[in-house]
């Protein structure tokens, strides 16, 4: 049940990579309504929809939880407002620049352009990769559209997956994720589409993703991958776009389970959230980066319960966090309820490299068998 | 025959002298330790410098020296520009305690006991066996004298050990210097914040301090007045004591009641004399002496009923208020404060038979710290007060003032405020309550409470508008952000990316505005100091506005106003103008000029405008209710023309930017 570009044809997975002019169109058109609205003699202003969690809207089509209806208003009446309509335009006029004389910029050098914006600087990189979502939002393109891409921040895959690169010279390059790289696996570059990354084949039978890297490390020694037929996939931390973007390929084109393993924190749910549901942020293209049909393995409250793990105890910011989730939409279903509540009256959190305390092999050999057997991933 | 023990104790019993009682209690007249004994010492001689000067009529220069003198000791030398002291008062004043000119006066001065610099002296001998060194000059002599003397503990007599003349380079003056064990250090108990506190409530004076390291500290003279030395009055009957009445009727002196009570009292008439014996049943004619038991109850009941004149301040020295506003000006200018509250001075009250009055400044912003108490200066009779902070009445009525009300924060409603503020605090009185002989705390008293709290508050309302003032300032200044360096430049941009003309941007700016504002600016020209005002209409229509402007009285006729107001009222500091009708984006001004060197802040007018609604006006207030004043018919037909319904649908809307700040704190990626 490929979920993929039916009504939002226009900003679905990998839209019309189109030509500047194309993509550049819609950011003209929003310079037109600001002037008209300053001709007019109207405090200029921009209709946005909120990205907040009460505006997650679940599509069923999709399976994934993306924008509702809610506008907010974003209007030169107020500073903040006035200031981001100020750099939509500085942004805007960087944009069609760097199309003129082709070139493309990181995220980060992004926020150091703005430098020479005068009032229209960004005062950290939060508000100006604020901005470049909410330009995907009001012109229905992708960020790499407008010629801005992240860092290669290279999270890791490791495993029987053969895949075709096309590397920046245009080289074809192809290797299998397991025989023909390092021990630190292959990095994913940001751009993971088809133009750059082809499928070849795969023996795995499923996907994991993981949390932290000390985890990926002890699967890789204990040779995981091999003997249970798996792909390692690092998602260091909040997973990058690339990395989602990636994981969604691998499920819908090789039709690989994906299971997501994580510490047993507040904080790994959203992980978790954000994998397979859409993150709150990135609302408005979950439908292109969501994994809906993503598994969360562990470690759940249960767990540190029942595997009688080393755990710490909730902080007051863990408890906020939780209680916070109880309120959105995306953990809204019997079992997420339970599982945050459990963990709210145990008080209790643990890591997922808490496992140690059996031995190395535990993970390997007793904890992740038995979790896949639960979840019928194995048997 | 064995001796009786009651004989063998009384073979023991002999007088003690006061040097050594007082030697015995050190901690009474604070030289408990090192650093309070340098602090007490340094206080004396800078508070009998100032005494003497002022009593002298001459502007005060003290010189305040703390040099090293060995390990654990220190050599302080106060030095003075006073009148200089007779060589035979020389040994009593600084080497016996309890003798001084003070102590049986009633009025205000800084030294009460007489015991303060003798002690000082005491404290020298005992910890370092070192004699004073005083150096002396009276104008009418040639040369100085100069004396070093001990103070003999037993005997409470003061013993000269060297006598010398000097040719000393001053008209006047007196120097002391004494060698003690101590200890320098700054800090809130330290000389230097004495020096501090005594710049600030003595503007009249230049202090020297010189600290052991080498580094001099100078407060300039801030002004050229000296205060008037408080005169001598009776007591007054208000809060008068049975006891204190019974030994006053005994002491020799009027011959009748009714003399008595119209010479031994102040605020008491010779009508309001016979009005008191009416009262209590006596005819006036008794022998003062012979008024006893009932009789001297029924006196007394009858002088704290009938109606008196208010106690005079001729035996007070207040500070005023132009001079703690330049006191605190000269010492806290490098702070740079954004706010000086108009100083109060209250209107002096009596307790206990004695005058006294209340006196607060208030200080806002700048360089104070913000997250920290604020700092309390207190002051008895023009010294400052450095120890026992929680015992005083001067904080207990600072604590219990909800500042909360008032715009400073304060846990609870209660306790120190905290903000970036500076409260001073001055009690003055011929008999301040301290709790102790070391005068270090002013002891609770429901009158002086009163008057504390009634004070604090007027400071306290001053701060509150001034904050509301700023706040709104602050408001208005993110709306001219968004007009003066935003707006245009989104023009550009856009008409830029469409390649049309920039357009004409006043029916946005006054959408955005949407206010009548005031700028006010205050400014030393050639021609004197002037104040102008600019009103500008940011609104989408014309409007026909009253300005109204009200200064301090006692300046306001030194003002020249431009243009001509259309009316004045002297009396009340009031001028008011008609202003011509202001289309959208239309300004106008007017002005006022004074004499060079007035002191006017830009806080000292308040302009009122009329014509326009509170929510739409800036830099001025709204004209009071209470004022009863006329509007001319233009004023009023253009107000009622403009009430139409403000745009709908625009408040309703989510702010996104504001909903977005949510999201952030939120997630992820």
């Amino acid at each position: 049940m490929p979920p993929k570009r039916a009504r939002a044809a226009k900003t679905t997975s990998k839209p019309a990579r189109t030509e500047p002019p194309e993509a550049l169109k819609p950011t003209q058109r929003l310079a037109g309504e600001i002037y008209d609205q300053l001709d007019r003699g109207e405090i200029p202003r921009m209709r946005l929809p909120l990205r907040t969690k009460q505006n997650l809207q679940f599509q069923m089509r999709e399976g994934v939880w993306r924008l509702g209806r809610a506008l907010g208003t974003r209007s030169a009446r107020k500073l903040d407002g006035a200031l981001m309509l100020l750099r939509t335009f500085y942004l805007v006029d960087f944009i069609n620049e760097m199309a003129r004389d082709s070139k493309t910029s990181t995220l980060r050098e992004l926020y150091y352009i703005s430098e020479g914006w005068e009032e229209g600087k960004f005062h950290s990189e939060d508000e100006s990769n604020l901005l470049i979502e909410d330009l995907e939002v009001l012109c229905e393109r992708l960020r790499e559209d407008f010629r801005l891409h992240p860092e290669e921040n290279g999270a890791s895959v490791i495993g029987d997956l053969t895949i075709k690169e096309t590397n920046r010279k245009g080289v074809v390059k192809k290797f299998n994720c397991r025989d023909d790289v390092g021990d630190g696996g292959y990095a994913l570059p940001f751009n993971v589409e088809k133009e750059k990354i082809e499928f070849v084949g795969t023996n795995a039978k499923f996907v994991i993703a993981i949390e932290c890297g000390g985890m990926v490390d002890r699967l890789a020694e204990n040779g995981f991958d091999e003997k249970h037929d798996a792909i390692l996939l690092h998602l260091k931390g909040q997973p990058a776009r690339s990395t989602r973007r990636f994981l969604k390929r691998i499920n819908e084109e090789l039709k690989l389970p994906v299971v997501v393993f994580t510490d047993g924190d507040p904080w790994s749910f959203r992980i978790f959230a954000s994998v397979a549901y859409g993150a709150i942020k990135t609302a408005h293209i979950s439908h292109y980066l969501a994994t809906p049909q993503a598994e969360f393995l562990g470690v759940t409250a249960s767990d540190i319960e029942n595997y009688k793990l080393p755990s710490d105890k909730l902080s007051d910011q863990d408890v906020k966090a939780l209680q916070a989730e109880l309120t959105d939409p995306r953990f809204s279903t019997q079992e997420w309820r339970s599982e945050i509540e459990l963990m709210l009256k145990n008080g209790k959190k643990a890591e997922q490299q808490s496992l140690a305390k059996y031995g190395l092999n535990y993970v390997t050999d007793h904890y992740l068998p038995e979790k896949l057997a639960e979840m019928g991933i194995e048997s | 025959m064995p001796r009786t023990l009651a004989e063998e104790l009384a073979s023991k019993q002999r007088e003690i002298s006061v040097a050594e009682f007082f030697e015995r209690n050190r901690q009474i007249l604070g030289f408990d330790n090192p650093l309070r004994a340098l602090l007490t010492t340094v206080k004396e001689g800078v508070d009998n410098a100032l005494d003497a000067c002022e009593e002298a009529r001459v502007l005060p220069d003290v010189l305040v020296e703390i040099a090293k003198a060995g390990p654990d000791r220190l050599q302080v030398t106060v030095t003075d520009n006073g009148p200089g002291i007779l060589k035979r008062e020389v040994p009593n004043v600084f080497g016996r305690l309890l003798y001084g000119s003070r102590f049986h006066a009633n009025r205000q001065s800084r030294g009460q006991q007489g015991i303060g610099i003798s002690a000082a002296v005491l404290y020298a001998g005992l910890t370092t066996a070192r004699p004073a060194h005083v150096i002396s000059k009276v104008r009418e002599e040639e040369a100085a004298h100069v004396l070093d003397l001990l103070l003999d503990t037993q005997k409470n007599l003061p013993k000269v050990v060297a006598d010398d003349l000097l040719l000393w380079d001053r008209e006047s003056g007196t120097s002391i210097s004494l060698v003690l064990k101590a200890k320098y250090q700054r800090g809130r108990q330290s000389p230097y914040e004495y020096l501090r506190g005594s710049a600030i409530v003595n503007p009249h004076a230049r202090l020297v301090l010189v600290e052991p390291d080498g580094t001099r500290i100078t407060y300039e003279r801030a002004s050229t007045e000296i205060p008037p030395v408080p005169k001598e009055v009776p007591p007054h009957p208000y809060g008068l004591e049975l006891g204190e009445l019974a030994y006053r009727l005994k002491l020799p002196g009027p011959k009748t009641l009714g003399e008595f009570l119209a010479k031994q009292f102040a605020g008491v008439s010779s009508r309001a004399a016979s009005e008191i014996v009416g009262k209590a049943g006596l005819t006036g004619k008794e022998a003062p002496g012979s008024v006893q038991g009932e009789r001297l109850e029924a006196l007394l009941a009858a002088m704290h009923e009938v109606k008196l004149l208010p106690p005079s301040a001729e035996s007070l020295s207040p500070i005023g208020p132009v001079l703690i506003k330049r006191g605190l000006r000269n010492v806290l200018g490098e702070v740079r404060p954004e706010f000086y509250a108009p100083p109060v001075s209250r209107p002096p009250k009596v307790r206990g038979g004695f005058p006294f009055l209340v006196e607060v400044g208030l200080v806002y912003g700048g360089g104070l710290p913000a997250d920290q108490p604020i700092q309390l200066l207190r002051f008895a009779n023009r010294v400052p007060l450095l120890f026992q902070q929680g015992a005083c009445a001067i904080t207990t009525a600072v604590q219990t003032l909800d500042w909360r009300r008032y715009g400073l924060e304060q846990k609870g409603g209660a306790g120190l405020p905290i903000g970036p503020a500076l409260l001073l605090v001055h009690l003055a009185s011929a008999k301040v309550p301290f709790t102790s002989e070391a005068k270090e705390a002013v002891a609770e008293d429901p009158e002086i409470d009163r008057e504390l709290t009634l004070a604090l508050q007027v400071a306290a309302r001053h701060l509150k508008t001034h904050l509301a003032r700023r706040n709104r300032r602050a408001f208005a200044q993110e709306k001219f952000d968004i007009i003066l360096k935003i707006l245009p430049k989104l023009a550009t941009k856009t008409s830029d990316l469409v390649g049309k003309p920039v357009p004409d941007l006043t029916p946005v700016i006054t959408r955005i505005m949407d206010v009548v504002n005031l700028e006010e600016k205050v400014e030393a020209t050639p021609e004197g100091v002037r104040l102008d005002a600019e009103i500008t209409n940011y609104t989408p229509r014309a409007r026909v506005l009253e300005l109204f402007v009200e200064l301090p009285a006692e300046l306001f006729p030194l003002g020249r106003f431009e243009p001509a107001p259309d009316g004045t009222d002297a009396e009340l500091g009031r001028a008011w103008w008609t202003l011509e009708k202001l289309p959208p984006s239309g300004r106008t001004k007017v002005s006022a000029t004074f004499p060079a060197k007035t002191e006017l802040e830009a806080s000292d007018p308040s302009w009122f405008v009329a014509g326009v609604d509170e929510g739409h006006l800036l830099g001025a207030e709204p004209l009071p209710g209470d004022w009863d004043v006329r509007l001319p018919r233009a004023v009023i037909e253009a107000a009622e023309a403009g009430l139409e319904a403000p745009p709908a649908g625009a408040e309703a809307e989510v702010d996104y930017d504001a909903a977005e700040t949510s999201a952030r704190s939120e997630d992820d990626e």
